[in-house]
């Protein structure tokens, strides 16, 4: 969470418009949905994956750590695509063909559609999505509610850490049974805190004039057409590709 | 239990946005009124969407592009009431695909709706037929949120079902594959979860959490005990 948070904040491609890399992604997303993912995925993974690293500059590393999560949980998952049940005769396990197929292209769509995901959160923090929001709209109140709820992660989660470790160093997790007395009262508490800390802040804004806006300086970034243009025939590239060597090797 | 990002096939993944989105428009309208005639709740459902996302990102693995861990939905559902906790369910699972790449955007539809719907209405259901019943809270409280960890866990094995049918057995056959497949990290997360539940629960009576009053779904469970 905090490596996401913090190449999107630092990476290369930072002060780009956020529709820049908004539109592409999501519209790349799209394509791997709906086109053949056997020979569609494969180029949209090399194309995020290039794009993250030698675009937005975000360490290999990094971005194999964000996509092996998940990719884990597909890889653990695909067999059982491809094993059918039958009753028909008892109870017997098979292993068709046809399922081994959709458990591949299942797996690389996902993955596909995972690359996209990340570059999107690689390279875009999540104040960039607020207007988008806004555009859509989502009410004030409810956006809001969002940029909140994303300030008090952070502070919440360093408070989990903080309180886990304390746990753990007496002992907090040795046994079972502990551990969900742990693991309860530490949510107990958080979740004390928390309302404490909303509380606080509550009447601290109070004090400054809070009217249920927080108004802040969104910094000028011009939409550059060109590099949009180019993002996009990028995209078109990879669907075109996709698509047309799906239809040559049936 | 997360359906990982492009995992559903693209019809799925657009029924179930439609599917969720009328309870989430619904929620929001609710939530948006409710801040408006009391905007100091804001900062409160700021926390607990705060506390939720904290607490589920203690994540077990399981398998099947899906994975397992306690969802505080059945605490929101029971502080907050379902409608409430759909919104702030909605915005704890976009903020899990964009902050930890688990769940997705496509998926978002399929997840909100197992979780962020059905999972805090199944709550709210059994915890208000226990208190019709006169069971005691404590068992009240761990029922409803076990139950609505295993209905969420079930919704989900039905999406996956349905999106994978079994050539052989058809979507019955392919539920029970993917419910077995589940079971076991889901059945012990279940307890695990209702009883953290219980803890949490009574951590805050005991210490009569006040600013609960304006929004509590069941008015007289936050009442402090008297204490001679």
């Amino acid at each position: 969470m905090r490596a996401i948070d913090h190449y999107a904040w630092t990476n290369r491609w930072r002060d780009r418009h956020p529709a820049e890399k908004l539109l592409p992604a999501l519209a790349l997303l799209l394509l791997t949905l709906i086109l053949p993912p056997l020979t569609t995925g494969p180029l949209v993974l090399a194309g995020t994956t290039l794009t993250v690293v030698y675009g937005a500059g975000i360490p290999w590393k990094t971005l194999l750590s964000v996509l092996a999560a998940p990719a884990a949980f597909l890889l653990a998952g695909a067999p059982f695509l491809a094993i059918s049940l039958d009753f028909s005769q008892g109870f017997s396990l098979h292993i068709s063909s046809e399922g081994m197929w959709l458990a591949l292209a299942t797996t690389i769509r996902a993955l596909a559609a995972i690359s996209c995901l990340a570059f999107l959160t690689l390279t875009t923090p999540l104040a960039d999505w607020i207007p988008l929001l806004r555009r859509v709209g989502v009410p004030a109140g409810l956006i809001e509610l969002i940029l909140l709820i994303y300030r008090l992660i952070f502070v919440f989660a360093e408070r989990a850490l903080t309180g886990r470790r304390a746990q753990t160093a007496r002992l907090g997790y040795s046994r079972f049974d502990r551990g969900v007395r742990s693991v309860g009262l530490l949510a107990g508490n958080l979740f004390q805190r928390a309302l404490e800390q909303a509380r606080r802040l509550e009447i601290g804004l109070a004090a400054r004039g809070y009217t249920g806006e927080l108004r802040v300086l969104t910094p000028e970034r011009p939409l550059s057409w060109p590099r949009l243009t180019v993002a996009l025939a990028g995209v078109m590239l990879i669907g075109l590709a996709g698509g047309l060597l799906a239809r040559g090797s049936p | 239990m997360h359906i990982a990002e492009g995992f559903l096939p693209p019809l799925h993944a657009a029924a179930w946005t439609v599917v969720a989105l009328p309870f989430v428009v619904v929620g929001a309208r609710r939530v948006t009124r409710l801040l408006r005639e009391q905007p100091q709740l804001k900062l409160l459902l700021a926390a607990a969407g705060a506390f939720a996302f904290v607490i589920s990102a203690l994540k077990l693995p399981s398998v099947t592009g899906s994975c397992s861990h306690a969802t505080g939905v059945g605490l929101g559902a029971i502080l907050f009431g379902p409608a409430v906790m759909t919104v702030l369910g909605t915005i704890v699972l976009v903020f899990q695909a964009l902050l930890l790449a688990h769940g997705g955007l496509t998926t978002l539809g399929a997840n909100v709706f197992a979780m962020a719907i059905v999972g805090p209405w199944v709550a709210y259901g059994v915890l208000l037929g226990m208190r019709w019943l006169n069971v005691p809270l404590t068992v009240g409280v761990f029922l409803a949120v076990m139950l609505a960890n295993l209905a969420t866990y079930g919704v989900t094995a039905g999406q996956l079902a349905l999106a994978f049918p079994d050539p052989a057995s058809g979507v019955a056959g392919a539920f029970l594959k993917f419910a077995g497949v589940f079971a076991p990290t889901q059945l012990p997360l279940a307890v695990v979860e209702g009883l953290l539940t219980v803890v949490v629960i009574n951590l805050l009576r005991q210490h009569g959490a006040h600013d609960l009053r304006d929004l509590r779904a069941f008015p007289q469970t936050f009442v402090p005990e008297v204490r001679s």
